[in-house]
C-alpha cells in the first residue's frame, strides 16, 4: 500500500487529514491487497482533495474500482450538509447519470443457437452506437423539454415501455427538481438527435446469461433464473449531459471567488448547494439525468422489439430488472449519528446500493435491498448484486460502478489489436460488433481490473451482496 | 507533431508543445480531433469563432469544448486550425469535412475536457501544456 495510509479493517484503509492541505474529514476506501497493487497514487491524492470541499459530512469515499479521474477519483463517493456544503459537477462527471440496466427474457442459450450472429446484428441495425451516430427518432424541442421534466415516463407514455418498467427504476426513471431553464440551448440542440443512441466508449448493449444463482432467495425476489438470457444496457445522457456538465462547471469555476472557496483542483469547481448557482447545476444536471433514463428505456425498447421479432417472445416477458445511475448528484435521508439527516450524495463511478427497506426502492425488492447491476469489461462476466444495510451505514448506501481501468488507452493500443481480440473472443462464444475494431482494443478485457475481483471486495466487505453472475454471449458497442 | 499521448488509465492525457500561444491552440485542436475520428481532410468546410475569457486555460476550455459543440451537431470533422489571440481573446477559422461514418469512426467520443492538471507553462524555448480528455 502507499505511504501514509493506514488499515483499518480487511479491506479497508484510512487516508488521515493531513494527506494533503486543508482536508475536513478523513477518507476512507474499501479495496483488497491484489487491488492495491494498482492503486494510483493521483486517486488517493484526488480523493484527499474531495476532502477539502466545505461542508463534507464524514468521510471522502471510494470503492474498489477506485481510479484516477480528474476532480473527485473515480469510484468517489462523498455526502454534503444541505446548509454548509456544496455541490459540485466534478463529483457526477461530464456523462451525467450514466448507468446500466438489465432486462430478462423467457429464453435460453439454447434458443439462441444458430440465431446469435442474427441476433447481434440486428440489434446493432436497431441501435444507433459510435461517434456521430444519430437517432431515427425525432424530438422536438417542447417534446425534449418534456423528457427533462419527465424521463423514461415520457417514453413509455409513448408506447415504449410499460409502467412495470417505470416502478423498477432508480427515482422511477425521473428525479424531481428538473429546471429546463438552467439547460442551454446548446444543449438542448446536442439532445434532440441523439435520444436512443448508445455512443461510445465503454458504452454496451449486452447479451448474457445467467451462469451462476449465488444468493438463490434474493435471486427469486428479482425474478432470475440460472441459465437465463438476459441484456444489459450500458449509457448516459450523451451529448446533452456533456453540455451540462462543461456548461455548470464554467459558471461555477467563476463564481468561487464570490463564495470564497479555495480549491486544490479546478476541476473541483462547486458552490452552496442553495446558492444560484448551485440550484441551476442540480435542476440542470436532473433534466440531464431525465434524458438518460429516457435513453436507456428507448433503447430496452429497441431491443426488445428485435428479441420479439426473432423469437416470437412476447413484449410483457422482458421485464425490467432495475436500472442504476453511476454518475449523479441525489438529495437523500441518511442516519448521521443516530440522528436522520438530509444531505447531497454525489456518487461518480459509484452505484446506489440501497439496502432492505430503505425509502426509494421498488416495494417488491423491500426484503432484500435494491438489485445492483455491475457491468463486467468486453468479455468478462456482469454481476447483479443486492443492496446492504452495512452500506447504507459506512458508505451513504453505495457500492462500485464497474471494474476500473488499469491499463491507459495507448498502452492498451500497443498490447491488443481489435480485430485478434474480436477473433478471440468469438472462440469463446462471444460476439462481438462495433462500429470499428480500434474501439474494441481500448476496452479489451485486460484493459480492466478484474470485474470478479472489484465484486468479491464489495460483497466481503458488506457493501452489496452478490446474487447472481452473467457472462456474455454477445455485444454491441459504439 | 507537436502533440503527444501520455499514460492516462482513465481518460486521454495529450502534452501539446508550440513556440507560441497560438501554436498551443491550433495543435490543442488538432490532438482532439486526432483522438475523436483520426485522419481528416480539409474539403472547404469553414467555420468561424470568437471567444474571450478571464485566463489563457479557460480561454483553451472554451475554445475545445465550442468546438466539440460544433463537431457534435454539425457532424463536421476539423483538420486545420487557424487561431489568433489577442490577450485572452480568441478568435479562430477552423476548416475541415462532413463526418464520414466510413474513414471517421476509428476514434474514442470525448465527453468533455477537464480543469484537472491544466496550466499552459513556459519552458525554455516553447509552451506547453497537459491536457485531460474524458472518454
Amino acid at each position: 500500500m502507499l505511504e501514509g495510509i493506514n488499515m483499518i479493517g480487511d479491506l479497508e484503509w484510512e487516508v488521515p487529514i493531513g494527506y494533503v492541505p486543508n482536508m475536513r474529514v478523513p477518507g476512507r476506501f474499501f479495496l483488497s491487497r491484489a487491488l492495491a497493487e494498482t492503486l494510483e497514487e493521483g486517486a488517493v491524492r484526488q480523493l484527499a482533495n474531495v476532502a477539502t470541499l466545505p461542508g463534507i459530512v464524514k468521510h471522502s469515499l471510494a470503492m474498489p474500482d477506485i481510479h484516477w479521474g480528474y476532480g473527485f477519483p473515480i469510484g468517489g463517493v462523498a455526502a454534503f450538509d444541505m446548509t454548509e456544503g456544496v455541490i459540485s459537477p466534478g463529483g457526477v462527471g461530464f456523462d451525467i447519470n450514466c448507468g446500466v440496466r438489465l432486462i430478462t427474457t423467457p429464453l435460453t442459450e439454447t434458443d439462441l443457437a444458430g440465431k446469435k450472429r442474427e441476433l447481434i446484428e440486428r440489434l446493432f441495425a436497431a441501435v444507433p452506437t459510435g461517434v456521430g451516430a444519430k437517432s431515427t427518432l425525432r424530438v422536438s424541442n417542447k417534446e425534449l423539454a418534456d423528457i427533462m421534466v419527465s424521463g423514461a415516463r415520457w417514453a413509455v407514455e409513448r408506447g415504449l415501455g410499460t409502467g412495470a418498467d417505470l416502478i423498477r427504476c432508480e427515482e422511477e426513471g425521473a428525479m424531481p427538481g428538473a429546471d429546463p431553464g438552467a439547460v442551454s440551448a446548446k444543449a438542448r440542440q446536442r439532445g434532440l438527435p441523439q435520444l436512443g443512441t448508445l455512443g461510445a466508449g465503454n458504452h454496451f448493449l449486452e447479451v448474457q446469461v445467467v451462469r451462476e444463482i449465488v444468493d438463490p432467495e434474493a435471486a427469486k425476489v428479482y425474478g432470475v433464473t440460472e441459465g437465463q438470457v438476459c441484456f444489459m444496457v450500458h449509457c448516459g445522457s450523451r451529448g446533452l449531459g456533456h453540455q451540462v456538465a462543461t456548461d455548470h462547471l464554467r459558471v461555477l469555476e467563476r463564481a468561487l471567488g464570490k463564495y470564497g472557496i479555495l480549491l486544490p483542483d479546478r476541476q473541483l469547481a462547486c458552490a452552496p448547494i442553495d446558492s444560484p448557482e448551485g440550484r441551476a447545476y442540480y435542476g440542470a444536471m436532473v433534466c440531464a439525468a431525465n434524458y438518460a433514463w429516457t435513453n436507456r428505456q428507448v433503447i430496452m425498447h429497441e431491443a426488445r422489439n428485435v428479441f420479439a421479432q426473432m423469437y416470437g417472445t412476447d413484449y410483457d416477458e422482458m421485464p425490467l430488472i432495475y436500472d442504476v445511475a453511476h454518475n449523479v448528484a441525489k438529495f437523500e435521508r441518511h442516519d448521521v449519528d443516530g440522528a436522520s439527516m438530509e444531505v447531497c450524495v454525489h456518487r461518480k463511478g459509484a452505484t446506489r446500493a440501497f439496502g432492505p427497506n430503505a425509502p426509494g426502492i421498488p416495494r417488491e425488492y423491500a426484503a432484500v435491498g435494491q438489485p445492483v447491476i455491475i457491468p463486467g469489461s468486453m468479455g468478462t462476466s456482469s454481476y447483479l448484486l443486492h443492496g446492504t444495510t452495512t452500506a447504507m451505514q459506512k458508505t451513504w448506501g453505495s457500492t462500485c460502478h464497474g471494474a476500473g481501468r488499469v491499463l491507459s488507452r495507448s498502452q492498451a493500443k500497443k498490447e491488443v489489436r481489435g480485430k485478434e481480440l474480436r477473433e478471440q473472443l468469438a472462440k469463446k462464444g462471444i460476439l462481438v460488433r462495433a462500429s470499428h475494431d480500434s474501439v474494441l482494443a481500448e476496452e479489451a478485457p485486460e484493459v480492466y481490473k478484474p470485474s470478479h475481483e472489484v465484486v468479491r471486495v464489495v460483497h466481503e466487505a458488506g457493501l452489496s451482496g452478490i446474487v447472481a453472475r452473467l457472462d456474455p454471449l454477445g455485444v454491441i458497442k459504439g | 507533431m507537436s502533440f503527444e499521448e501520455l499514460d492516462h488509465t482513465a481518460d486521454v492525457l495529450m502534452r501539446v508543445r508550440g513556440a507560441t500561444i497560438t501554436e498551443i491552440f491550433s495543435d490543442a485542436g488538432r490532438a482532439m480531433f486526432h483522438i475523436m475520428y483520426g485522419p481528416c481532410e480539409d474539403r472547404g468546410i469553414v467555420r468561424q469563432i470568437s471567444l474571450e475569457a478571464e485566463d489563457l486555460e479557460s480561454l483553451l476550455i472554451d475554445y475545445l469544448s465550442e468546438l466539440l459543440f460544433i463537431t457534435d451537431v454539425e457532424n463536421i470533422v476539423f483538420c486545420t486550425f487557424e487561431v489568433d489571440i489577442q490577450g485572452t481573446r480568441l478568435s479562430a477559422a477552423i476548416r475541415g469535412e462532413p463526418f464520414d461514418p466510413a474513414r471517421h469512426s476509428a476514434g474514442a467520443l470525448i465527453k468533455g475536457i477537464s480543469y484537472f492538471g491544466l496550466e499552459i507553462v513556459k519552458e525554455e524555448e516553447a509552451y506547453v501544456v497537459d491536457i485531460i480528455f474524458d472518454i
